[in-house]
């Protein structure tokens, strides 16, 4: 019984030896991952050793992102959610990432995908689509402020409301600079009319591109709860009403 | 008159030579090597910079930072001189375009921020609540000063991050599909804004994180922010585009941020390091 029980804690002793030296020894595992250890066990269910050389690049990014403490993961975000929530990707973003990194363009049957998830999100105003205040859209259009967080969050508030952002890639009124990232958009209405096809159109741009441009740069401001329809109808004043700078 | 020339010829050599060496540069000589040999609307951007350049308050950290970096500091009264930061013990030329890299004491790539931390906790004994490792950002702190005077000792020399080890690949590859890695109520990636050339945010013109002769300025920290009024980090550009992305914070030093940095310092590969730099 003594001999059996002090052969078991040798083995033991030496199996813990073998253990810490073969973690020690395998190259890219380091401290961080053995830290990091427990909480992936609570996620997969068992303690399991993580080698960054050995995992592909995808996984180790979504390890890295998820499971190593890089980011504040619980830092509270304006729309009530946690910073885990914004870097956990929808269905939407996955694909358009996949094909980003691969550098691919994208194919008809996946444009139809991403065309028919986006067309799903679009909720349209009771009574229609309407303009509305052109001078609120333009104070919109300008703005970049909003859902910002990391080191220095906004505060959104009476009178600091979230902007359109549409100036920082966007040409639109000519007596302020935009950028370039997507077209010109100056003298919109001018240029196109007010149809109520184009009008939906265009609120359908703003609310979630991809149902137009699958995988587009453009965000979705309606469907990702950036803007509300009544702040969509006031960008569309400005981009439609001929009273509108856009259109001068 | 022959004679004389010949006689005038090793010392003329010799003074090319050296000037050849390109860490005699200063880094304005740096950027304007590049933006004569390259045609690029973002390198040129700002006439105002560029004209500031040799007056560039960065330019007072390197002698700071260098006086820190021999002085005995910190609860073990020690220099940085024995420092590796990759290149052997103390030595501090050519250190920084090889980083990040794998570090066999720790097991892990580390870039210069998080390497630098590492030798002030073991040869000087600071922790994470002094100010010296706490304050990571301004150019009145210890953290930017070392870092500019650092950097400054890789300045005009190409991006080298070393790519040999297998944990170095594996976050360099990492870090590419966090660069397109879309997320957030924005649908934000890196390469939004930095998979074209001569895009504007804005007034400002955008690097391209394919062309590497401008890339280099992009990646070339630390840097004088004229809008800031500070000397600025890579870890501190990775949190501003974060922030601008609508991502929850990054810890400095975080796996997740080197390997954001190892990958955008192999994009710049070949291209000469400007530290430090001056933007806008």
């Amino acid at each position: 019984m003594f001999k059996k029980t002090t052969l078991a804690a040798s083995l033991a002793v030496a199996s813990a030896l073998l253990l810490s030296t073969s973690v020690g020894m395998a190259s890219g595992t380091t401290r961080t991952e053995t830290a990091t250890a427990p909480a992936k066990a609570s996620a997969v269910g068992k303690p399991r050793a993580v080698n960054y050389a050995r995992m592909r690049p995808e996984a180790l990014a979504e390890h890295l992102i998820f499971n190593t403490d890089s980011y504040d993961l619980a830092q509270p975000t304006q729309e009530g959610t946690t910073g885990r929530d914004r870097l956990t990707q929808d269905e939407t973003q996955k694909i358009c990432s996949e094909l980003a990194y691969k550098r691919k363009d994208i194919d008809g049957k996946t444009a139809e995908k991403i065309q028919a998830l986006a067309e799903a999100t679009i909720k349209y105003p009771e009574g229609g689509i309407k303009l509305g205040d052109w001078k609120k859209g333009r104070e919109l259009a300008w703005s970049g402020f909003g859902f910002r967080t990391a080191h220095n969050p906004d505060r959104h508030g009476p009178g600091r409301e979230p902007g359109a952002n549409c100036y920082n890639c966007h040409q639109l009124a000519e007596d302020r600079m935009g950028g370039t990232l997507g077209p010109s958009l100056t003298g919109f209405g001018k240029l196109r009319g007010s149809s109520p096809e184009m009008l939906k159109y265009a609120y359908d741009v703003i609310y979630n591109p991809h149902v137009y441009f699958a995988c587009t740069s453009m965000p979705r401001m309606g469907a990702n709860g950036v803007m509300t329809q009544e702040q969509i109808q006031d960008v569309l004043a400005y981009l439609f009403d001929p009273a509108s700078p856009v259109n001068k | 008159m022959l004679k004389k020339a010949l006689r005038a010829l090793p010392v003329a050599l010799a003074v090319a030579a050296v000037a050849g060496t390109s860490a005699a540069q200063a880094p304005e000589d740096v950027l304007q090597a590049l933006i004569d040999k390259h045609e690029s609307a973002y390198l040129t951007q700002s006439p105002q910079n560029l004209m500031m350049m040799p007056d560039n308050p960065a330019y007072d950290l390197i002698e700071q930072g260098e006086a820190l970096f021999k002085q005995a500091r910190g609860p073990k009264n020690a220099s940085l001189e024995k420092c590796d930061l990759g290149k052997g013990p103390g030595v501090v030329k050519g250190a920084y375009v090889e980083l990040p890299r794998y570090f066999a004491d720790t097991r892990q790539v580390m870039d210069l921020e998080s390497r630098l931390v590492y030798c002030m906790k073991t040869l000087q004994g600071f922790t994470d609540d002094d100010p010296a490792i706490k304050k990571r950002h301004g150019s009145d702190s210890d953290m930017m000063k070392l870092q500019t005077y650092i950097g400054s000792q890789s300045n005009g020399m190409p991006w080298n991050p070393p790519m040999k080890h297998p944990m170095e690949k594996a976050m360099r590859n990492a870090g590419e599909v966090m660069f397109y890695r879309r997320s957030g109520p924005m649908d934000f990636n890196c390469a939004t804004c930095h998979a074209q050339t001569g895009k504007r945010i804005r007034a400002s013109v955008l690097p391209n994180v394919n062309v590497p002769e401008e890339w280099t300025k992009a990646i070339s920290w630390p840097a004088h922010r004229v809008s800031h009024d500070h000397a600025r980090s890579s870890q501190h550009r990775v949190l501003e585009c974060l922030w601008q992305m609508r991502y929850p914070n990054i810890k400095p030093g975080s796996d997740a941020s080197i390997a954001l940095i190892s990958f955008w310092t192999d994009a710049a590969r070949g291209q000469p390091a400007i530290v430090p730099d001056l933007k806008r």
